[in-house]
């Protein structure tokens, strides 16, 4: 009998504290687990793509020092790097959302085109006070891309529609309605080249370079505003009934449904929201990249979204964490294109290697059975 | 407006319709391929831009087009049987991993044709030269229809032929009825001893291949050189094209004609004053239409019968 008994101290410890500790260990174990993961996917990803560059004959070596090093070299580059972390974090987060809810939106293309235009129209045309000027654009944008989410959203969950198809034509479609006012509409009377009236100097993004008293090149105030995005991201999906549906849905769809949740109306929301969001990254690269519209200027941004969305395992927190990184080596790609011989598209490769290796659920399992299987030899 | 009609009337027009037809029409019977299969494939436009590089650069090194034609359609094959290699075998979602499959054939082409040629925007300093176009004698003489097919480039003629052949393929054949049991239901076809991967893999190869074609047609028959991101999202296009052609192969074929034709006609347009942005992007439109109805009316359908389909497809990714 006296071998069962346990000590006094563990005894008045209630259950539920012990299954919090438990569950709280296994976390951080995984947290631990997941991040050595993400780091070591880079450093192969980057060792791939050094390989390549290795076996065409260029200086790898020289590539590799300019793709590292080249963005703390100066200021500006500095600042690019975080413009360019600020709208892939949105755009990241904006995939991120319907994810959890198991959802592949591929829509963030037509969106970011849809929140650019609503917010530099805003912001060319109406006369605003001092903050309402920023916010207001703001507000358009992520309304225009909320609009937009929608569509697929009730088409998927009202109908049952395939996503993917329906978000590739929406893109389709306003991308060309995108092009279309622009080359007829919003033209600035007088310019040669094909781009809008630049937005009020209210409306612009007040630049970061003007506080910090060092040349920033285009970085913002949007990356406060980004991190504040992510933060109610967090609390949307940790702290809060729709988050817990979006979650439940994504996770165990049966569950959730036999629960009694609305799955359908959950995954409009989640739709919406990503939308909202890309919406914002629009207006980011409108009122503070470029100060106005320009043809073809989310570039092949929106699939980059889902990259950084995937690295950061769709926890806002992580995906703040891949843009800063995937971003410093599109910026660290542009350097190495300038100093070295070894074109900018090499990072691109690396991108595809990051995808491919973190989507391929089973590598690791088989790289683990693989390597047990010689030590048993 | 009579002027509008003159150009759409004319027998040029419908000539160029074919023209721009063509890579649609191959890329979304490749779709379709894989997609009966139970795999869908959307790097369809990964498999048409690797393709199309493959194939100017073989053909501008090598002296031969057609050397470069069947390179580039391996290299589209080849695309296609990764995707299947990461999705049957290391477990990917396949859209995921269609999705890094094109960033890597963007990436990759870019990367050698600057490589390889010290110049970032395509291979136009390398002449390649591109297929020839056939005349046949007895369609050439047929009034009407002998104008608009004399003369067209002979991946335009191997896209006419491919949507026959590949009905061919899914309904008359052993190898089509396997596909087709595999995409249907793959736990029932295994309990028949039919190989499912295998079938899954050998439709995933011919996909690549007609993606394939679809990209040789652009770098090799549209124009002679090869652009850097020529095909300018198509492989996504003809991805709709299949879902919008309802998984058969002459409703593909026609939703892709419909594609190539509302293209044509923007660009024919362009010169007379209509937006031709807008004229092209009516297809889009049409095809999110048409989606929102098919799938109105399946759920009607399979409320009476069956349960409806599964909202939610498998987790894009676990988080901690």
């Amino acid at each position: 009998m006296t071998s069962t008994m346990e000590p006094a101290a563990e005894q008045r410890e209630l259950p539920e504290t012990r299954d919090r500790r438990e569950f709280l260990a296994t976390r951080r174990r995984t947290v631990a687990v997941e991040l050595t993961m993400t780091v070591l996917t880079v450093a192969v990803a980057v060792l791939i793509a050094f390989l390549v560059v290795l076996a065409t004959g260029k200086d790898a070596g020289g590539a590799l020092d300019a793709l590292l090093t080249g963005p703390l070299e100066r200021t500006p580059r500095i600042g690019r790097w975080l413009a360019d972390a600020t709208t892939l974090s949105l755009l990241g987060l904006s995939v991120a959302i319907p994810f959890r809810a198991r959802q592949i939106s591929l829509g963030a293309e037509g969106q970011v085109y849809a929140g650019a235009l609503a917010s530099a129209l805003v912001a060319i045309n109406l006369h605003l006070p001092p903050v309402a000027a920023v916010l207001v654009p703001l507000g358009a944008a992520a309304l225009a891309g909320g609009a937009l989410g929608a569509v697929p959203g009730v088409m998927k969950a009202r109908l049952g529609a395939n996503e993917i198809v329906a978000t590739l034509m929406l893109n389709a479609v306003v991308v060309r309605v995108f092009d279309y006012l622009l080359t007829d509409h919003l033209k600035a009377p007088g310019s040669s080249a094909v781009q809008s009236a630049p937005v009020r100097p209210d409306s612009a993004l007040p630049l970061l370079s003007n506080f910090f008293e060092v040349p920033l090149d285009q970085a913002n105030i949007g990356l406060f505003g980004m991190l504040a995005v992510a933060a109610a991201v967090w609390f949307l999906l940790a702290r809060t009934p729709l988050g817990y549906r979006i979650r439940v849905t994504g996770s165990n769809p049966d569950f959730a449904r036999y629960g009694g949740l609305d799955v359908p109306r959950t995954i409009e929301w989640s739709f919406v929201i990503g939308g909202a969001l890309a919406g914002l990254a629009g207006a980011h690269l409108a009122l503070g990249i470029y100060g106005g519209l320009q043809p073809d200027m989310a570039g092949g941004l929106a699939f980059e979204g889902i990259v950084v969305a995937l690295l950061g395992r769709n926890n806002p927190v992580g995906v703040v964490a891949a843009a800063l990184l995937y971003s410093y080596l599109r910026v660290g790609g542009d350097v190495m294109e300038q100093q070295t011989d070894v074109g900018s598209d090499a990072v691109t490769i690396i991108q595809a290697v990051i995808v491919l290796l973190v989507t391929a659920r089973a590598l690791p399992e088989l790289v683990k059975r693989y390597l047990a299987r010689r030590e048993a030899r | 407006m009579g002027s509008v009609l003159d150009v759409v009337l004319s027998t040029a027009f419908f000539a160029a319709i074919l023209g721009v037809s063509t890579p649609y029409v191959l890329a979304a019977l490749g779709g379709l391929l894989a997609e009966r299969a139970g795999v869908p494939n959307i790097a369809l436009e990964g498999s048409m831009l690797s393709a199309a590089c493959a194939g100017a650069l073989v053909a501008g090194y090598s002296g031969s087009v057609w050397a470069g034609a069947v390179c580039g359609i391996a290299a589209g094959s080849l695309l296609a049987l990764l995707l299947g290699v990461l999705h049957l075998y290391l477990g990917a979602d396949a859209i995921i991993a269609g999705i890094g499959l094109n960033l890597l054939a963007a990436g990759a082409t870019s990367y050698t044709v600057f490589a390889l040629l010290g110049d970032k925007g395509g291979t136009s300093r390398l002449h390649s030269g591109a297929l020839p176009s056939l005349r046949l004698p007895l369609i050439e003489d047929i009034p009407g229809v002998g104008a608009v097919l004399s003369g067209q480039n002979v991946l335009t003629w191997a896209a006419l032929a491919a949507t026959p052949v590949v009905a061919w393929l899914l309904y008359r054949t052993r190898f089509g009825f396997h596909l087709r049991a595999v995409g249907e239901h793959p736990e029932a076809a295994r309990s028949v001893g039919i190989h499912v991967h295998r079938v899954q893999f050998r439709a995933l190869a011919l996909s690549g291949a007609l993606a394939g074609a679809a990209g040789v047609f652009l770098s090799m028959g549209a124009v002679s050189f090869f652009v850097t991101g020529m095909t300018a999202g198509r492989g996504y296009i003809a991805l709709a094209a299949v879902f919008l052609g309802a998984l058969r192969p002459w409703g593909v074929f026609l939703a892709a004609l419909g594609f190539g034709t509302a293209e044509a006609l923007a660009v024919q347009l362009g010169n007379l004053d209509v937006p031709g942005q807008l004229v092209s992007a009516i297809p889009y439109v049409f095809t999110l239409l048409a989606l929102a109805f098919f799938a109105w009316r399946r759920r009607r359908a399979s409320r009476t019968d069956a349960a409806p389909a599964p909202l939610t497809g498998p987790p894009v990714l676990e988080s901690p």
